[in-house]
């Protein structure tokens, strides 16, 4: 298989991994006004409970897809506490907001530590999805066409949600303003707290979908949150369509440069979020500098 | 005495540290519009933001028909049947005109007795929005965003309307729209703060007249009156 076509599938299929991750990332972003520095823990989180499910590792096993149902609701119910029992006792006071964050990083990286031990977790490929498809001459691995199509049923239903229903408009609008949300009566704490769950909902379940190619490690809660943050700072907090070329655009760019220039993968990761921020500070699609 | 439809008692707010309205008291009438005047900074917005509970009183109370809303959040106060069109419009600017009506969508309470605002009812005073309604609320004119955060006041069906400086930056003819607008929501039985730096607009609408002058009450009064005391205007508001 040509090397170019490989690199590309990859790079596409890391985009759709860094969507479910980022997507979630920059709503909370773009609502709350903080970078959840919890995101990356609450991907391993998910990884982890995921796999240890799949795997059988605490005496019960499950079919890939309810396990990873099962971790992103789990997830995203320990979201939902985070930001009612922490965050919400620290309102408007964002500095404090982002510390808990990083606290709560920690803490869930020792506890992962003490549960699952230091040593890599492999996730198996779902079943089914071992194999590789020919499309025209070329060979595809099968499991990662899946994560293409997951990510964008995943754009499609978030695409509905924020843009075709009431919860939705009322999402943006706290977005857009947040005072004048509450102005015309939306209880924009109670949306905190929904797009919070989402958010880790979703974190949780990018995971464990990149579980069999990724694998699970310590560690990797630090390895993704830089890269949600770089999706948002490109794309722009808030802004859905932001986080998806955010994400394939950073998808991209981390292949094509560890491919291309290992040396520099750091650099050329993180030179266009540099020039984002310089500039064009708000991101290509949002309307906020964060 | 008639009940009152808002009332702030004695209310003294700072932004930060600077000490922005000092032992402000006064009262709209229900069903009544009164007119807030004051210069530049004279801290009619800051009485806004009061009432609306985006800015919390230090001292004093604030009441919505005799119920104390004092240091209650903006959604509780809108809950309660108070509205605001606040200056500069702040339409949600990435939302369609529809979205920035449904989101601001409450039912009337149940003692009140006149139909409910609703997307249509909206619709029906404001033509030219429903001409726009899937357009994003950022590419409507001046004029146009203002019936926007009219009719986005009124999908709250309030008792209690706010209005910050409507009238600022359009042209004269909307203006002119604007005030029939109001005067319509005033025959409907709304009870209306008006804030505006031109009283001549006020003073064709209001029953009742305050006047700021940096951060306190210095002048209620009444149209009829006001007309009659330029000395005091100018005193107050400058030359018109
Ligand atoms: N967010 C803020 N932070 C600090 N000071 C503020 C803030 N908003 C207003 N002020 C100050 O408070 C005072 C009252 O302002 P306010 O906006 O209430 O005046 P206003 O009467 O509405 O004036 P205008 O006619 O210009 O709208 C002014 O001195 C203003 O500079
Ligand atoms: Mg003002």
């Amino acid at each position: 298989m040509n090397f170019w076509l490989v690199l590309t599938v990859n790079s596409v299929t890391f985009g759709g991994l860094l969507f479910l991750l980022a997507s979630g990332f920059s709503l909370i972003f773009g609502l709350m006004r903080i970078p959840n520095l919890t995101h990356g823990s609450l991907f391993m989180l998910g990884a982890y409970i995921g796999g240890s499910i799949v795997i059988g590792l605490f005496g019960f096993k499950m079919n890939f897809w309810l396990a990873a149902v099962l971790a992103a609701l789990t997830v995203a119910a320990l979201g939902a506490l985070i930001e009612r029992f922490l965050l919400r006792q620290l309102p408007g006071d964002q500095l404090a907001q982002v510390l808990v964050t990083l606290g709560i990083s920690f803490m869930a990286a020792d506890f992962c530590l003490m549960v699952w031990g230091g040593d890599p977790m492999s996730v198996t490929t779902p079943e089914g999805l071992g194999g590789f498809a020919r499309i025209g001459g070329a060979v595809f691995p099968l499991y990662r066409l899946a994560i293409i199509a997951i990510a964008v049923v995943v754009a499609i239903a978030l695409w509905l949600l924020l843009d075709r229903t009431r919860l939705g408009a009322m999402i943006r609008a706290g977005v857009d303003d947040p005072d004048m949300a509450r102005v015309v009566g939306i209880r924009v704490s109670q949306l905190f707290t929904i797009v919070f769950a989402l958010g880790a909902g979703l974190a949780a379940f990018a995971g464990i979908i990149g579980g069999p190619i990724l694998s699970v490690y310590p560690g990797l809660d630090q390895d993704m949150l830089p890269l949600a943050l770089l999706v948002v700072i490109i794309g722009g907090a808030g802004s859905l369509l932001g986080s998806f070329v955010g994400s394939i655009l950073v998808g991209f760019i981390y292949n094509f440069g560890q491919a291309l220039l290992p040396e520099l993968a750091y650099f050329v990761l993180f030179l266009p979020m540099l020039l984002v921020l310089l500039l064009r500070p708000q991101g290509l699609f949002g309307r906020h500098v964060p | 005495m008639a009940t009152s439809a808002l009332r702030l008692d004695n209310v003294d707010a700072f932004y930060g540290d600077s000490h922005v309205l000092q032992n402000v008291s006064f009262e709209l009438g229900e069903a009544r519009m009164l007119g807030l005047l004051g210069r530049n900074g004279a801290g009619k917005s800051t009485c806004m933001n009061v009432g609306m509970g985006l800015l919390a009183a230090r001292r004093g109370e604030v009441s919505v028909f005799g119920e104390k809303v004092t240091r209650l959040s903006p959604e509780m106060i809108a809950a309660r049947g108070v509205a605001l069109v606040p200056q500069g419009r702040r339409i949600f600017r990435s939302l369609t005109v529809r979205e920035n009506l449904i989101v601001a969508g409450r039912k009337p309470d149940a003692g009140s007795n006149h139909a409910p605002w609703t997307i249509d009812t909206v619709f029906g005073m404001f033509p030219r929005l429903k001409e726009r309604t899937a357009q994003m609320a950022a590419h409507l004119s001046g004029g146009e965003q203002q019936m926007l955060a009219i009719g986005r006041a009124l999908m709250g069906n309030p008792r209690v309307l706010l209005m910050d400086e409507p009238s600022e930056g359009l042209a004269p003819q909307i203006v002119a729209e604007v005030m029939a607008t109001i005067r319509k929501l005033k025959e409907s039985g709304l009870s209306i703060i008006l804030v505006e730096q031109n009283p001549n607009l006020v003073f064709d609408v209001a029953d009742d007249i305050v006047i700021l002058n940096t951060g306190g009450v210095a002048v209620v009064s009444t149209p009829a009156a006001l007309r009659q005391d330029d000395a005091l205007l100018r005193q107050h508001l400058g030359v018109f």
